[in-house]
Order: C-alpha cells, then sequence, then structure tokens
C-alpha cells in the first residue's frame, strides 16, 4: 500500500528531526565525555600530586618519628648522632653524611669511619673528610641555632666534584667539645620543606643529647654523692670512737679516783700487815729468848708474850684486812673489766645482749660522776627479755645519758631507771630531776657540738653520737624535759622475733 | 531525572506507538532540553512529568497506567544498566532489599547527581513483603511496574498493592509485593 506524498513528506520531517536531535545529543555526549574525560584527567592529577605530598609527608612523620623514638631511647650519645645521620641522610636522599667531634675548632678523635654514604654505610675516606671540613666553619665556638646551607664552588677537588650543597648544623657536647653534622647533596635544588622538617629533627635531637649530657652530669653527681655518703659515714665511725675517748678522758679523772681508792686502802691494808707481820716476829723472838734462858715456855708465859703484841686482835684485824683487800681488787677488776667493753666497741656488730647487765655496766663507770650527791635508783627488772645490740657502744650511750644527767643535777638528785616490756618495744626510760631544758636547747640537743656547758668542758657530741649509735639499733629516741623539774629519756628498743 | 530514563523513555515510546508519537509529543511539548537526550546527561524532572503528562492525554491513559506500563517495561533495560550485584539475585524479594542496600547505593556512587529513591521496609512474612517508599518524586505507578518486571524476570508472579498511597490521600506511599501460588 504506497503512502500518499503528504504520508511520505510527514515521515520525513519526522525522521529529519530524529537525526537533528540524534546529531546533536552525538555532539553533547561527545562534549560530556570530553568534559568528563579532562574533569578524569585533572582528577588524577590532583590525586597523583597528593598521593605524592602524602608519600613526603608519611616519609616525613617516619623520619620524625625514627629520631624522636631514637631520642627517647636508651641508646648511647654515639649511636644517637650516627643512627641521626643515616636516617637523615635518607631522609634527606643526599649521597654523603659526615659527623665529626671537635675541641677548639679542632677535629678529635679518629677519622675512622666518620662519613655515611648512601644507602647505609660508614666509611674512611681521608681526601673526602680534608676537603669537606673546609666549608665547615669549625673555628667558631658558638653553636648553631639551625641548619646552614651553603654552596660547593665547582673549582673545588677531585673528591668534593658533582657534590653541590652542604647542609650541616653543630650541637654542644660536654667538655667544651662540639658535634658537626654535614651532608652533601648532588641536587640542583635543595627542598626547603625537606629542610624545615630536619629543624624539628635537630630539636629532637638536640633534647636527646642535652638528656644524654644531663645523665652523664647526674651519674657523675650520684657517685659525688656516694663518696660524700661513704666520707661522712666514716667520719661519723671516727666521731664516735673520738667521742667515746673524750668521755674516756672525761671519765678518767673519775675512773682513776675510783681505782685510787681502792688501791689506797689495799696500801694502808698491807702497811697495817707488814706491822702486824712485824708483831708476829716479835712475839717469835721473845719465845726463842725465854725458851733459850729458861729451858721451856709455859702455858702461863706463852699467854703473857701473846697478850703483849694484842695477837687477838692482830689475827682478827689481819683476816678483816686481807678480805677488805680482795674486795678492794675485785673492785679494780670490775672498773677496768667495764672499761675494757666500754673502749673496745669499734666493730658496731650487733647479739644477743641483756640491757640490765649493759646499764649496770654503766652505772659503774659512771658512778663517780653520781655516787656523792645522787640518789640512782636502778629499778630495771632481772628478767628484761634480750635485745640485739653492741654492748659497748649502748654503754657508751647510757654512760653519756648518766653523766648528762648528773650534771643537770647540780645540786643533787635522783636517777631513776626503768624498763618495761610494750606490745611492740622494750621500753627504758632514763629519768633525772635535774635543771631541765628549755624549747630552744631540745631543738638542738642531738646537734653535734652542742652544749651548754663552759667552754673546755663539754664537746657537744654526747648525746649526736649517742643519737647515731641508738639510730643503727633501730632504737626510737623520745625525750620530754621540764624547765627546773626533769628530764625524761624515753629509749624504744625493737624487740626480738619469736 | 537521568538521561538514561529519557533515552529509555524515547525508546520505550517508539516500540509501542512509533517515532512519529514521539516526535509529535516533542513537537508540542517544547522542552527546554528540545528532546535531545543522551544517556550521560541529568535533566529536569519537569520535562519527564510533561511527556508522561502528554502520553496520557494522547493515549487516554491514566497516570497510573502511563507510569506502571513504562515501570514493567523499563525493569529489563535497568538491568543491563545495573552493578554485578544485581545479577545474582534470584527472588522478588531478595532483589528489593538488594535494590536499598547495594543497587540505588552503587547508582548514586556513579551519578551523584541522581536522586534515587528510599526503600524503608516495614513487614516481611513467608510471602508478602511491605516497604515505604520514599521520593520527592511520587513515583510509585512507576516503582510498581518495575517490580512487576522484576517478577516476571525472577520468574515469580506478585501482585503489588498500596495500603497508603500519597495520591490517595495517603501521608505515604507504602507498597505489599505479595508473592502469588
Ligand atoms: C535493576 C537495577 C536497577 C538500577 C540500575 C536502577 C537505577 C535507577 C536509576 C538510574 C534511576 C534514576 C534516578 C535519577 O535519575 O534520579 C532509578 C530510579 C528509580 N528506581 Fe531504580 N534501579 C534499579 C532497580 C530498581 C527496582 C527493582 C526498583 C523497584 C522497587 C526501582 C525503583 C526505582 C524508582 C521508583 C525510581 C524513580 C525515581 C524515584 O522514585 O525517585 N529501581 N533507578
Ligand atoms: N639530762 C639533761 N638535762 C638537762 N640538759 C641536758 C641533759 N642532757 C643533755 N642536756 C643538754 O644537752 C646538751 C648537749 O648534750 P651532749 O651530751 O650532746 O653534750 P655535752 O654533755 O654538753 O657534752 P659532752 O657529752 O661531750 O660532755 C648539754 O650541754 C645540755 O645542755
Ligand atoms: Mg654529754
Amino acid at each position: 500500500m504506497a503512502k500518499s506524498r503528504e504520508e511520505l513528506e510527514t515521515r520525513i520531517a519526522v525522521l529529519e528531526r530524529k537525526v537533528e536531535r540524534e546529531k546533536k545529543a552525538r555532539v553533547m555526549s561527545e562534549q560530556h565525555l570530553e568534559h568528563h574525560s579532562r574533569a578524569v584527567y585533572e582528577a588524577n592529577q590532583s590525586l597523583q600530586a597528593s598521593l605524592a605530598m602524602a608519600k613526603k609527608k608519611q616519609a616525613e612523620l617516619e623520619f620524625l618519628r625514627q629520631t624522636s623514638g631514637d631520642v627517647s631511647s636508651d641508646i648511647s650519645l654515639q649511636e644517637l648522632i650516627s643512627n641521626t645521620v643515616e636516617l637523615t641522610g635518607q631522609f634527606f636522599s643526599v649521597e654523603c653524611g659526615l659527623f665529626i667531634v671537635t675541641k677548639d675548632g679542632e677535629a678529635l678523635d679518629s677519622q675512622e669511619d666518620n662519613i655515611w654514604r648512601a644507602p647505609n654505610q660508614w666509611v674512611t675516606d681521608t681526601e673526602f673528610f680534608e676537603q669537606a671540613v673546609k666549608f665547615l666553619p669549625l673555628h667558631q665556638q658558638e653553636c648553631l641555632s639551625m641548619w646552614l646551607v651553603s654552596a660547593i664552588d665547582d673549582e673545588s677537588s677531585q673528591a668534593m666534584s658533582g657534590f653541590k650543597w652542604i647542609v650541616f648544623v653543630n650541637f654542644a657536647l660536654l667538655g667544651d667539645k662540639i658535634a658537626w653534622l654535614a651532608f652533601f647533596s648532588r641536587a640542583e635544588f635543595i627542598d626547603e620543606e625537606a629542610l624545615s622538617v630536619l629543624g624539628t629533627a635537630r630539636e629532637h635531637l638536640l633534647s636527646g643529647i642535652n638528656r644524654r649530657v644531663t645523665d652523664v652530669n647526674i651519674r657523675k653527681r650520684t657517685v659525688e654523692l656516694q663518696d660524700t655518703v661513704n666520707r661522712l659515714e666514716q667520719a661519723k665511725r671516727q666521731l664516735i670512737q673520738s667521742e667515746k675517748m673524750a668521755s674516756l678522758g672525761q671519765l678518767a679523772a673519775g675512773v682513776a679516783h675510783e681505782i685510787n681508792n681502792p688501791v689506797g686502802f689495799i696500801r694502808s691494808n698491807l702497811e697495817m700487815l707488814e706491822e702486824y707481820l712485824q708483831d708476829y716476829q716479835t712475839l717469835h723472838e721473845s719465845m726463842l729468848r725465854h725458851i733459850e734462858t729458861a729451858g721451856q715456855l709455859d702455858a702461863q708465859h706463852y699467854k703473857e708474850l701473846c697478850d703483849n703484841i694484842d695477837l687477838a686482835y692482830i689475827q682478827q684485824d689481819a683476816k678483816d684486812l686481807l678480805g677488805s683487800n680482795l674486795e678492794g681488787l675485785e673492785r679494780v677488776k670490775e672498773i677496768v673489766e667495764n672499761l675494757r667493753t666500754f673502749s673496745h666497741s669499734g666493730d658496731g656488730k650487733l647479739e644477743r645482749i641483756n640491757l640490765g647487765v649493759c646499764i649496770e655496766g654503766a652505772l659503774k663507770i659512771a658512778w663517780n660522776a653520781l655516787k656523792y650527791e645522787h640518789i640512782v635508783e636502778n629499778q630495771i627488772p632481772n628478767d628484761l627479755p634480750e635485745v640485739l645490740g653492741n654492748i659497748g657502744q649502748l654503754q657508751q650511750v647510757f654512760v653519756n645519758l648518766f653523766v648528762n644527767a648528773a650534771y643537770a643535777m647540780d645540786a643533787g638528785g635522783t636517777l631513776t631507771l626503768k624498763a618495761h616490756v610494750t606490745p611492740d618495744a622494750l621500753l627504758v626510760e632514763v629519768r633525772d630531776t635535774g635543771c631541765g631544758m628549755d624549747r630552744k636547747t631540745l631543738d638542738q640537743l642531738f646537734t653535734p657540738f652542742f652544749t651548754t656547758k663552759p667552754v673546755g668542758v663539754g664537746t657537744g657530741l654526747g648525746l649526736s653520737v649517742s643519737y647515731a649509735i641508738l639510730e643503727s639499733h633501730n632504737v626510737l629516741t623520745q625525750v620530754s624535759s621540764t624547765v627546773g623539774k626533769g628530764t625524761l629519756f624515753s629509749l624504744s628498743f625493737p624487740l626480738l622475733d619469736g | 531525572m537521568k538521561g538514561i530514563i529519557f533515552v529509555k523513555l524515547n525508546q520505550f515510546v517508539d516500540e509501542l506507538w512509533g517515532e512519529e508519537f514521539w516526535d509529535a509529543l516533542l513537537q508540542e511539548a517544547t522542552l527546554p532540553s528540545e528532546g535531545i537526550y543522551t544517556s550521560v546527561a541529568t535533566y529536569d524532572d519537569e520535562e519527564l512529568f510533561t511527556l508522561v503528562g502528554l502520553i496520557m492525554l494522547k493515549q487516554g491513559l491514566s497516570a497510573q497506567q502511563a507510569q506502571f506500563a513504562f515501570g514493567q517495561w523499563m525493569f529489563k533495560e535497568l538491568l543491563l544498566a545495573a552493578p554485578p550485584e544485581a545479577h545474582k539475585f534470584t527472588d522478588v524479594f531478595e532483589f528489593l532489599y538488594g535494590v536499598q542496600a547495594v543497587i540505588h547505593v552503587e547508582v548514586k556512587k556513579l551519578n551523584p547527581e541522581a536522586i534515587l529513591p528510599e526503600f524503608e521496609f516495614i513487614q516481611e512474612t513467608d510471602n508478602s513483603l511491605t516497604f515505604h517508599y520514599i521520593s520527592p518524586r511520587h513515583m510509585c505507578y512507576f516503582c510498581e511496574g518495575i517490580i512487576q518486571g522484576l517478577a516476571a524476570h525472577t520468574g515469580q508472579t506478585v501482585s503489588v498493592e498500596q495500603p497508603e498511597c500519597v495520591h490517595e490521600g495517603g501521608e505515604r506511599c507504602v507498597m505489599k509485593v505479595t508473592k502469588v501460588g
């Protein structure tokens, strides 16, 4: 069925419009495609740029992380610096790095293995080294506050040929030494940004170096302190000994008197006994004479002769005198023994001791200071538990307390000694009714050389030394005192376990 | 609306009523795009509604009939443009979940200017799936059509009703898809 012309024309018009639309659509699509491709290309470009940037940032971060990680780690200064050279060289992508230490502008120690070469190796290259250091202002004593860059001119030596830039910095080390880090680059341009990252790394490194330098100083100071402590310890031991000697000196007069006394009466007793012996001699001679003349001696006559020399009295008295001499000798022996324990206390070894016995001995030594004007009430029970102590040292303490008490009671008074066991200590109390102490004196009581005694009388060491001894026995010392009333020293000795 | 919808509408009209009819629609509509559609470009939604409105007028169809028919025809065309994930679904319900979770998401990635409907699933039983169709375009009839096209693709028979529909005075459009037989 043929279409009419009109129909055909309409059809052609429809198709023409359609073709027109299709053409335009195609152009649009192509434009769109072009636009799209350009957008994709640009996106790609900027992606690549940001990828490169991200990689760079990552490298910077990684570099900073590693350098700051090193800084806070425990590696030595030497290691820290050589690690820094390696990391920096790699980060900065240079061919060569250098590390030297100078003093007064001169390079120190061996120049072996002080040149770093990419990728990562330390080498010795004397020629390079000598040329390279010419670019560093080694004579300058001031430390740089940032990395410096200087160009390497072409005319320089063979060893330096090809290098365009040197980037360097320095740090102060102990003992006026200066550490120098230098990097040599063949690149046309120096990467500004990398330089700023290096700046940050420099600050990390600086703090790391400072920390290590401080560490060394602290270690040195600790050694010095330990030394001082040791010397003080030794001085203290000497002090204890010399104080003991001083108290010995002080006591010597009293002790001499103490010994003199029995020696005196032993002597006069002996004189008496000598006289009695003389009387026996006389009796014997009269008896002999009588027998020679009379041929015999009757009882009546013998009694007469005995009565002449008062033999009954002599016999009784001689017995008394001998007893008294023995007693006197016993007393001397005792004093000497106590003095020996007192002076032979050097080693400070702690043993199980009975404080009652110790105090008894101290009383004997200090007796001379106490016996005339003072009443001593020793209420220490016999059955005290043993404590760990050095009997000589503790005697020194008690002697000092007793002598101090006697001195404080110059017009007489009572020294009371008590001891009892509490749940966690053996408490010993030394109480006097002396002058007591005011706040100021109490505060300085244990201070070495503090004394209220006239010059030449007291050393002021007694209580400070006693305190040191008590401390080494883990004894808690407490003092309470009232001016005009008296003083109480309480010593808490730790109990033995079990 | 993405150009693909217009290109496909053109194809749909050509197949059904011939090129002259499409030409007549464009002549009458005087659209800003002059009917020059490429699938890569984006066009004003109004152009679609104008064209569909003219089709209804000229063919004596309701909006429902027109959009439904287009949707039903459209599915197989959309599937051609769909991401690979779309081909692994074998069930209508699964596919519908997939549209919301994967397919429209992928479409949006490739065409950031596309405005895709949201499906908010309300209820599922053995044989029914009810979801809330959310779109500023309110093309729920088109949606119904696509679902029927989808069922044809999976070889299932479904009925689609709208318990609620903005075109029926509802607050929102709720689609209930029920497997039949
Ligand atoms: C097979 C894979 C599918 C692809 C590739 C796809 C792709 C698209 C595209 C490109 C649009 C245009 C959006 C715009 O230009 O703003 C669209 C719209 C739409 N799609 Fe899909 N779709 C698919 C499946 C489905 C299915 C199965 C449904 C039905 C449940 C559906 C429902 C819709 C609806 C209703 C619209 C209209 C726009 C609106 O309501 O706002 N699509 N789709
Ligand atoms: N029981 C006490 N009562 C009052 N004052 C005391 C008593 N014990 C110590 N003091 C005061 O503490 C000072 C220091 O005593 P410490 O034993 O350290 O030295 P010292 O007795 O003065 O000298 P040294 O012990 O060398 O003879 C004494 O000078 C005295 O003032
Ligand atoms: Mg004293």
